[in-house]
């Protein structure tokens, strides 16, 4: 190695019951450069992010940090290390303020009976968010009223609010809008210009691209390859890498919807709908055989759409599913109609994490599978031996904690909990977050067997080339109303972009 | 104050530096602010019920009356000081009846055997301190839930107790043996009267709570108490050693419980391990939820540990006082423990929406 590197992982080793989770990984980190590292979910990423931080120890190998042979025994000595983790996991204090989080480990590492100096650091923080372009969030208001995106940024604002010498980010930006993202790079670059070498993990391999000098990529715990980013680095080879075999990305996007030509059947109708503080009369149709794309930035609404249609949250206007109307507040009201909804956010709103596969998959349609209020196992068994074939999700066994599942097996598991209610309207919540790129085209391929059956599917994301390419007719909103409405060819990343930065003025302009 | 006008300008008018604004935290009007502290609803409860207290009874509002209030929540007040550290930092302490038992009892039986004041109250604090040691290693490194660690600790505390006094009443007097200057000293915290008129046992209270108040909300310390409440793994992410956090509030919350149940031995002269402090825990921990802290951890504070350990003595007191039966009194107290929570709860859910 001609650089100096300032981190070096050497045959490092860790494995958890049945799994190894990294085998034998040797990476070597320089000093100063943004050095990124993407594979699939289960690749060992979070492992080995968990080993710098201190929160797991490797079984075997060594980790030498400015050439000398170190152990982070401890989150503590990994601080101490100047290396900081930002998990893409969300690890804030809601009961505290936006300054207070910022501030967290120099706050909380002085002598215990210290005097804390609230003012300094309330000046402290709104310093570094500055630097962030968060001026308009005040260090001193609680963190609980932040949108998901400001929390992103404030997680970040605490890694860089000490001394770092090397900085991990794990998807930091899977909440962030455009705008944020790009003062994130610009961040990004000028840390890298003081010298701090950054560790960038990410599923978003153009952005990896236009970011990193190297790339580091990892499959089944292995890692395979480090390159040099350059002009000769593609999408395509990244992606071939990562998954060992060669996978067109015109192919995988191939699974484009085509407009079907018979005369389409309304299954959900939604007039008027609206959300205070959120959405203000949105009305469209959404006709059976077809995937209608939602996009829009964060914050134009789109977010709360999937809830209250669904009814969880409390909404005005009228939801109509095959000339039922739907009381608002009454999930269970819409999934008798036959509406199922994939929630955003896997962790907290979709999966029942402490159970298991089998438990997941039928938790929606426990009436179907129970006597007298006995569970019946072997029917459970059955349906849901049958949804793992049928969408592949990779599991143990039916028994497995769906907590232990890597996010794209998860997600298919949560899929299959949809499904077995039977629904005619499927709605998904950004389907694809957090998973990796051949679980994606697999979920994609599911959608369109199902649209294909004659299932009306919703999808709602913040990825533009997921509503792009699979969507038959994509909605833009923004400023909270539905802003246009795009089909077949007009469905170009510009066009949404153009409609997604409106604002209702201009509409009426 | 200078009479510079810019000085005096209020929170919607715009400074002419951007950063000013950050330096100075704008001027938001006292009455504001004091409304949206966490601590106004069970402050005004506690003003509702005083106000009408004093109108429906003569005594209520009179010096006596009012001292004997704070004499009678002083024990529960300062457990529930301890208390609010242990719920704030995610853990619950069930053992603390226990503790003021077997701390109170053998500080009296220490004293009754000729030892001097000073190394028996050391002992009886140290007992409170080694039992928060225990439930904070169990409930730590032990991996338990403090629910569990705590409850089963309950038990054997109050066994010990049992065991070391072999059931019978401890009394501290000089027939039993206890040296009459130092039972002299022992009574007089329990009994005295600062300046001869203020119960001592309010004084440990109110120095107590100072004290509290001082290490939760201005030390770093108290922030590491609600940081590792907040969220364990953000702490530990920041460098904070979690189980240490923990651990140090379960030991506070030790010395406390057996500073309250040397305190009462000091008030009675007389305990019996089977009966003293006997689910005293519930009153502490429904005092400082009624004060506004989450059994979730994160949230509290002393000042509204304070005013929930008010709120049941004045309660209480002024039930008595209007005469309603103590079998009322009870079913009386769970409702305001319900009431109480309950307006807090929804406010809060108001607030955040």
């Amino acid at each position: 190695m001609t650089e100096k590197s300032i981190l070096e992982l050497r045959n490092i080793t860790r494995t958890f019951p049945g799994v190894t989770a990294l085998d034998d990984v040797s990476a070597s980190f320089r000093a100063g450069e943004i050095h990124a590292i993407i594979g699939e979910n289960g690749a060992g990423k979070s492992t080995m992010m968990n080993i710098l931080a201190g929160e797991l120890s490797p079984d075997s190998g060594t980790l030498h940090v400015n050439g000398r042979e170190t152990t982070i025994g401890s989150p503590r000595q990994s601080q101490a290390l100047g290396i900081r983790i930002v998990f893409q996991e969300l690890s804030l204090c809601q009961n505290l303020t936006v300054g207070e989080n910022v501030l967290l480990g120099p706050m909380a590492a002085q002598p215990a009976l210290s005097h804390l100096n609230r003012n300094s650091a309330v000046r402290a923080a709104t310093d570094v968010l500055a630097r962030l372009g968060m001026s308009d969030v005040r260090a001193d208001t609680p963190l609980a009223g932040l949108s998901v995106a400001q929390k992103q940024l404030v997680e970040i604002a605490r890694a860089i609010s000490q001394q770092v010498h090397i900085l991990v980010l794990d998807e930091p930006n899977s909440a962030l809008s455009k705008r944020e993202t790009q003062r994130l790079f610009d961040m990004v670059r000028s840390l890298k210009e003081e010298g701090v070498t950054i560790l960038y993990v990410s599923h978003h391999l153009d952005e990896v691209l236009a970011l990193a000098d190297r790339i580091s990529v990892m499959r089944d715990g292995k890692l395979i390859t480090t390159l040099d980013n350059g002009p000769d680095v593609t999408v395509d080879k990244l992606v071939t890498l990562m998954v060992g075999r060669s996978v067109n990305a015109a192919e995988q996007y191939a699974l484009q919807c085509e407009v079907s030509d018979h005369p389409a059947e309304t299954a959900l109708e939604v007039r008027d709908l609206s959300v205070p503080g959120h959405i203000r009369h949105a009305t469209f149709k959404l006709s059976k055989g077809e995937i209608l794309g939602i996009a829009g930035l964060p914050d134009s609404g789109k977010d709360v759409l999937a809830e209250a249609i669904f009814g969880l949250l409390p909404r005005g206007g009228e939801v109509e599913i095959g000339g039922i109307r739907l009381s608002p507040g009454k999930p269970y009201h819409s999934i008798a109609a036959g509406m199922s909804l994939i929630p955003a956010d896997r962790r907290s709103a979709g999966a029942l994490l402490s159970m298991s596969v089998a438990e997941n998959t039928v938790s929606a349609a426990l009436k179907k599978f129970t006597r007298l209020g006995f569970m019946r196992g072997g029917a459970v068994k059955d349906i849901a031996n049958r949804y793992v074939r049928e969408l592949d999700a990779r599991v143990a066994s039916l028994g497995q904690k769906i907590a232990t599942l890597s996010g794209g097996n998860q997600q298919k598991i949560i899929l299959a909990r949809g499904l077995i209610t039977g629904p005619r309207v499927l709605i998904l919540h950004e389907p694809t977050r957090g998973i990796d790129v051949g679980a994606k085209a697999e979920i994609y391929a599911i959608l369109k067997s199902l649209a294909a059956d004659g299932m009306a599917i919703m999808m709602i994301s913040s990825e533009l080339p997921e509503v792009m390419l699979h969507s038959s007719r994509v909605l833009v909103m923004a400023d909270k109303i539905v802003m246009g409405q795009l089909t077949g060819a007009q469905i170009t990343e510009e066009a949404i972009m153009s409609l997604a930065t409106r604002s209702d003025q201009e509409r009426a302009a | 104050m200078t009479e510079n006008p810019t000085a005096a300008s209020g929170p919607g008018e715009t400074r002419p530096s951007p950063q000013k604004t950050w330096s100075d935290p704008p001027r938001v009007s006292l009455i504001r602010r004091l409304l949206s502290a966490k601590e106004t609803g069970v402050f005004l409860a506690l003003v509702v019920m005083c106000v009408f207290l004093s109108m429906s009874t003569e005594s209520f509002l009179s010096t006596t009356n009012l001292l004997n209030v704070g004499r009678q929540v002083s024990l529960l007040g300062i457990m529930a000081i301890g208390m609010t550290f242990v719920l704030i930092s995610g853990e619950i302490d069930l053992s603390v009846g226990s503790t003021y038992a077997l701390a109170g009892l053998s500080t009296g039986m220490l004293i009754v055997l000729g030892w001097g004041l000073v190394p028996a109250l050391a002992m009886g604090l140290a007992c409170g301190a080694a039992i928060g040691l225990i439930n904070g290693l169990l409930s730590t490194y032990g991996r338990l839930p403090s629910l569990i660690a705590t409850l089963g600790m309950l038990s054997i505390v109050r066994g010990s107790a049992l065991l070391l006094t072999d059931g019978r009443p401890v009394t501290v007097n000089v027939r039993n043996g206890a040296d009459p200057a130092i039972l002299d000293r022992f009574e007089y915290m329990g009994q005295g009267y600062l300046f001869g008129i203020i119960p001592m046992q309010l004084v440990f209270f109110i120095v107590l709570a100072i004290l509290g108040w001082l290490l939760l909300s201005r030390t770093a310390f108290g922030f590491r108490v609600f940081a590792v409440g907040g969220s364990e793994k953000a702490a530990r992410v920041s460098g904070i050693h979690v189980p240490t956090v923990k651990i140090w509030s379960f030991v506070i919350m030790g010395i406390l419980a057996a500073a309250a149940g040397i305190l009462s031995l000091a008030f009675l002269p007389s305990g019996q391990a089977g009966r003293t402090g006997l689910g005293l825990e519930l009153d502490v921990i429904a005092a400082v939820v009624v004060g506004g802290a989450s059994l979730a951890g994160g949230l509290g504070t002393i000042l509204g540990t304070v005013f929930g350990v008010l709120i049941i003595g004045v309660l209480r007191n002024g039930l008595v006082l209007l005469g309603v039966s103590p079998f009322t009194q009870e079913v009386m107290i769970g409702l305001v423990i319900i009431v109480a929570v309950a307006i807090d709860k929804w406010s809060s859910t108001r607030r955040s929406t």
